[in-house]
């Protein structure tokens, strides 16, 4: 058995842990619609679409999602942060569609920013999923640095909002949102940070142009964003006008138990490795795992994954217990999203070395494929890992701003 | 068993840090297989000094007997000499606290037992095998086989190998501990064109990995205390007395988790520390700053544990990876 969260210090509570967990099992394997593969959520047709939202709104509707959130927009009393560790784990282990980031930042800066209007009408639509959300932040001059971004929202000639104009990029999912969560800058004349507001839109505002972009994975799940005189008004506006950058660093205020997933990924990826080795045939049709060299590399990933994987593990028990450090994430994120490139990077160095690969493994090298392109997704959004270094060398070593 | 692996691990860790040259490893391993075996008086009288600080007895290992000669080129002037000379000798190479040791713990691995000697004429110090590490008195022991035959043979081992291995691992971390605090300090004052070189991301980006990476070796040391502490205070013995070997399950994983932090320590301190040298300027390339002193003591604790390849292969075998076919 991996060694999970409810073998920690949550120990007491085992037994009712354990109990949600085979509950979420069930669940999974009654409902479940499988994740296409690392990092792919756009659906494949119309059917693939009507699966995917009736399976996310199971999930709220079962109390499974959205169940931190307060009682009176459907948050389950008595909830506990660690089941949304545990939903993630087994959501992972099932190969079972996830929740979308977006969506939950959303609904979190909603939670926290939105107008009793605004949560009455977009929190029921995000719990049954009839709204997916995106992200409208990054630009292409604006992504480490966020704050530099140049769409302008400018008041309407008739005095009744603003008419926004500039170009997103990098939109997970915008091809197939419903609503987005759009920075723009309403006022060019003070301190950067403080010109910038913040708008929840529906992606069917006329002067919006949507157009996907391929990845290098070769899927296309990101788009860039025109924006032209798109008409916005006050009812739009998320938390207060020039208060764009709060909305931003809010970030994520819920379900931060989430990140301890990490570990089971890990687990999960390791095994795929341990399975490559042996499927992987040197020229003289011997194993890879039969060779010394590749074992010891494969007992150095252990190790790495071992200590990340308690890294992780090590932050989630501060967060159950709110006693998180603001270096917690960043360290996590760093250690995860490193580890799992340089997993990736061995596992192409296996198949690289190799002159076959059993028949038997051949998903198991499409996934490594798939997985070696997507790892870097991980290390560049959210965060990037240079920035990430520097939010580690601030909060957690106490260093000047570089 | 009276003993608190996390303390003694907390202990080793201080002195890594602090560059202290007893060989607490060693001596705390040989006090833990002494304890099993009491009601013998000269373990009894040996185990007494030991916990009043007043003897010392070494922990090591025998080569395999027939080995080739002790010494390399300079036997002339390492060579086994005086009483304990000629062919009936074994080895144990690389033994932590020789120097100061009167008397010693030896694994016999071949037979999975221990032999303690215990009468100073029973063996002989060669001179130290490197003299690399400057903080800890180290040195090939040569062992008259008669006395091998002769001597006190220890068959209950418990937990001494893993906890030796452990303790080694956290007598590192020490020392990446410690010196990383100093590196971060220093680049918070150090500065450079107008500035802290820690301000410069090419210095603190390289400190954020590595307080990342030190993390995760601390943790991973902690794990395995804590599960080597939890498991031994309710061993039955089950396991004990075969070195090596997962008797159970539960000596499996406790191995398992020695082996980890073995392998995280050694294969990530060497090359941590000698970045901080880099990170530190000329002032850190001198004797008297000290952070060589530091590389010198973890490439030593790896070296007593012949990590990071033994702990690697040790999880290599306790995975079945060395079976696949
Ligand atoms: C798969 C994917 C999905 C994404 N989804 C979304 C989304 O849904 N919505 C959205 O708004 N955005 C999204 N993004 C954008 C993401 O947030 C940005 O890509 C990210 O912030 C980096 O910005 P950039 O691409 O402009 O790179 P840049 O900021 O130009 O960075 C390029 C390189 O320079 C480094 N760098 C930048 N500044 C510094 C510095 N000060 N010091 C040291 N190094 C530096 C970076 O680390 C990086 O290595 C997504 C990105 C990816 C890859």
């Amino acid at each position: 058995m991996p060694a999970d969260v409810d073998t920690g210090r949550q120990a007491e509570a085992r037994d009712e842990i354990d109990a949600y967990r085979r509950e979420v099992r069930a669940f999974i394997a009654e409902h479940g619609v499988r994740m296409p593969a690392e990092g792919v959520r756009v659906p494949r047709d119309a059917d693939h679409e009507k699966r995917i939202r009736a399976w996310l709104a199971a999930l709220y509707a079962a109390g499974h999602l959205g169940a931190g959130w307060p009682v009176r927009w459907g948050g389950r009393a008595g909830h506990l942060p660690v089941h949304d560790l545990v939903l993630m784990e087994e959501l992972i282990r099932g190969d079972a569609y996830r929740p979308i980031d977006q969506v939950m930042l959303a609904a979190h800066s909603l939670l926290e920013f939105g107008s009793e209007a605004q949560r009455r009408e977009l929190l029921p639509k995000i719990r049954s999923a009839e709204h997916v959300w995106c992200q409208l932040f990054s630009e292409p001059e604006a992504g480490s640095d966020l704050a530099a971004l140049r769409t302008r929202a400018r008041p309407a000639p008739d005095g009744n909002g603003w008419l926004v104009s500039g170009q997103k990029i990098w939109s997970t999912d915008a091809q197939w949102a419903d609503m987005g969560t759009l920075l723009a800058r309403t006022d060019p004349d003070v301190a950067r940070h403080a010109g910038i507001t913040a708008f929840v839109i529906p992606m069917t505002l006329a002067g919006l142009d949507i157009r996907p972009i391929r990845e290098m994975t070769g899927h296309a799940e990101f788009c860039e964003v025109f924006l032209d005189e798109v008409r916005v008004g006050p009812e739009h506006v998320l938390g207060e006008v020039g208060g764009g950058w709060q909305v931003v660093t809010s970030g994520l205020a819920s379900e931060r138990a989430f990140v301890g997933a990490n570990s089971v990924q890990l687990e999960r990826m390791f095994t795929d490795l341990v399975a490559l080795a042996r499927a992987a045939r040197f020229a003289d049709g011997t194993a890879a795992i039969t060779h010394e060299d590749i074992q010891a590399k494969l007992a150095g990933a252990l190790v790495r994954v071992e200590e990340v994987r308690l890294i992780v593990r090590d932050a989630v028990d501060r967060i159950l217990v709110d006693e998180e450090h603001p270096s917690d994430g960043p360290v996590g994120k760093l250690a995860y999203t490193e580890l799992n490139v340089a997993l990736t990077e061995l596992a192409m160095e296996i198949i690289d070395s190799a002159v076959v690969v059993d028949d038997i493994a051949a998903d198991v090298v499409a996934r490594w494929h798939h997985n070696f392109l997507w790892g870097r997704a991980l290390t560049i959004s959210g965060g990037a890992s240079e920035i990430i270094r520097g939010l580690i060398g601030r909060q957690l070593l106490g260093l000047p701003r570089a | 068993m009276g003993l608190r692996v996390d303390a003694a691990a907390a202990c080793a860790t201080e002195c890594g840090a602090a560059l202290h040259g007893g060989p607490l490893a060693g001596l705390t391993a040989s006090a833990h297989v002494l304890a099993r075996s009491n009601g013998d008086p000269v373990v009894d009288d040996l185990l007494e000094g030991i916990l009043v600080g007043e003897r010392i007895c070494a922990f090591g290992r025998l080569a395999p007997a027939g080995q080739p000669s002790p010494t390399g080129p300079h036997s002339t002037d390492n060579g086994v000499r005086g009483a304990v000379g000629g062919e009936d000798v074994r080895l144990a190479r690389r033994v932590d606290g020789a120097p100061q040791a009167d008397a010693f713990l030896l694994l016999d691995p071949t037979r999975q037992c221990a032999v303690l000697l215990t009468e100073p004429d029973t063996w002989q110090l060669t001179t130290g095998p490197d003299g690399f590490d400057v903080s800890r008195g180290c040195a090939d022991v040569a062992v008259r086989a008669d006395a091998l035959a002769t001597g006190h043979r220890l068959t209950d081992l418990g937990q001494a190998v893993d906890l030796y291995e452990l303790l080694l691992a956290a007598d590192a971390l020490g020392s990446v501990r410690r010196m990383l605090e100093r590196t971060v300090a220093y680049a918070a004052t150090r500065h450079t064109f107008g500035r802290p070189i820690g301000a410069t991301q090419a210095v603190q980006h390289r400190l954020a990995d590595h307080a990342v990476r030190a993390r995760g070796m601390n943790l991973v040391v902690a794990e395995a205390v804590r599960r080597l502490g939890t498991d031994a205070s309710h061993d039955t013995d089950a396991a004990g007395g075969t070195p090596g070997t997962s008797g159970t399950s539960a000596a499996g994983e406790r191995s398992r988790w020695v082996a980890l932090a073995g392998a995280s320590v050694s294969s990530g301190a060497p090359h941590l520390l000698h970045d901080l040298v880099q990170l530190t300027g000329g002032i850190g390339f001198t004797w008297e700053y000290g952070l060589h002193l530091h590389e010198r003591r973890v490439h030593q604790d790896a070296r007593l544990a012949a990590n990071p390849r033994a702990a690697l292969r040790s999880l290599v075998h306790g995975a079945g990876w060395a079976d696949a076919r």
